[in-house]
């Protein structure tokens, strides 16, 4: 009998390196964890992926708190490249999870929408990308950005961006991330 | 109050002693006259590394190694500029929305030769305009402008020919900390990152 091995749902794409693979193929269902356990009987197998009941996860540091950015102490401290926080919260297209699933609160669902678009924008989520049909390339031109507050189809020109004393800025990052621990002694524009 | 590049025998030690004082050890012991004044004058030549930078952060770096001002014997006619080599300027990154939004505009002197054209178009069509018009823009505008844009050599990709390769003295560090994707994460790593929350189990949609 086979070893029964825990298979991570989320992380089986990572480990068993599906680069080139956007979409189409069908997904394993992400973030639930189950146990493999392969029985022989004679001449039948059966590989049966049991739903693991009690979760070994390691106790938050402040239990009491209402969403899981409180209970981790983690409320004014992550930003669009901490992509390990953001894909626990996102589907495998890349979309965000209901807030009544994940119970995160309002502000911290806000928050960590913003950056998981942010992060998509950067392309640090490869491989959370919408389905679409095989060999279908994008003519968009493929440029390098970060911190981008909005969609890069929805932005105009600024043709005129008048003299220096009413300057129209570009605007970068979010303004809902102002709160943030800066530990630099510079201070965060959002206006350059 | 005694002036403080002296060295410490001058003036007030000097009808001290009857003996003079022994030579000092100076730091530049090991050098020779020749060695320390070519290492002063000479113009040297530095890399930076423009991939997923923005280009506002290079030109200032750029611009001070190109003026000489991150020399301590630099003044404004000695002429001590060094040279600078920005490589990878096609991957250049733009924060916020700048590739949009940002706009190179130029007037031909005739009636309707306004010419805009957004930072996307015109990286577009020439990889290394977006980096060469920010360091332009921050030079000091005076005649020696032109002659600090020759001494800068922009490269679209990583391929530099022979002759400054050989020239190349250090590269510089790049001014931007680039984020890691996420498949760039070890397994270790994500292992060792806690899971925040359980999904509930009738939950299938993710």
């Amino acid at each position: 009998m086979a070893a029964p091995s825990l298979l991570r749902g989320g992380w089986s794409r990572l480990v068993s390196g599906f680069l080139g693979l956007g979409g189409g193929w069908a997904r394993p269902p992400a973030r639930a964890l189950r146990q493999v356990v392969e029985v022989t009987e004679g001449s039948t197998t059966v590989i049966e992926g049991k739903i693991i009941e009690d979760v070994k996860t390691p106790t938050p540091p402040n239990p009491s708190g209402q969403c899981p950015i409180c209970r981790w102490n983690l409320k004014h401290k992550y930003n669009y490249e901490d992509v390990l926080l953001l894909s626990q919260f996102i589907r495998s297209d890349g979309g965000m999870l209901p807030r009544r699933i994940t119970g995160l609160c309002l502000e911290e669902h806000k928050k960590v929408a913003v950056c998981v678009q942010m992060a998509h924008r950067a392309g640090l989520l490869p491989n959370h990308r919408p389905l679409l049909p095989e060999g279908h390339v994008s003519k968009k031109p493929k440029l390098n950005r970060y911190l981008t507050r909005w969609s890069v189809k929805s932005v105009k020109p600024i043709w005129k961006r008048g003299p220096k004393w009413c300057r129209v800025p570009f605007r970068v990052g979010h303004p809902l991330l102002m709160d943030n621990i800066n530990y630099g002694q510079k201070p965060v524009y959002l206006n350059h | 109050p005694r002036f403080r590049f002296l060295p410490p025998g001058v003036g007030t030690g000097s009808g001290s002693e009857a003996a003079p004082p022994a030579r000092r050890q100076s730091a530049m012991a090991s050098y020779t006259k020749a060695a320390q004044q070519w290492a002063t004058f000479a113009r040297a030549w530095y890399l930076i590394d423009g991939k997923l930078q923005p280009p506002g952060k290079l030109a200032a770096m750029s611009v001070i190694r190109l003026q000489g001002k991150h020399k301590p014997m630099y003044h404004a006619l000695s002429d001590c500029g060094d040279h600078v080599v920005i490589i990878n300027t096609r991957h250049i990154a733009f924060s916020g929305n700048k590739w949009e939004q940002k706009v190179y505009s130029s007037h031909s002197g005739y009636p309707g030769g306004l010419k805009q054209v957004t930072a996307t178009q015109l990286h577009l069509k020439d990889p290394t305009a977006v980096v060469k018009l920010a360091i332009y823009r921050m030079l000091p505008k005076n005649l020696h402008r032109r002659t600090m844009m020759q001494r800068l050599h922009l490269f679209p990709e990583d391929v530099i020919p022979e002759d400054i390769r050989n020239n190349l003295v250090e590269e510089l560090a790049q001014p931007r900390r680039i984020p890691k994707r996420l498949d760039e994460y070890t397994q270790e790593e994500i292992d060792a990152f806690p899971m925040l929350w359980t999904p509930p189990k009738n939950y299938r949609k993710m």
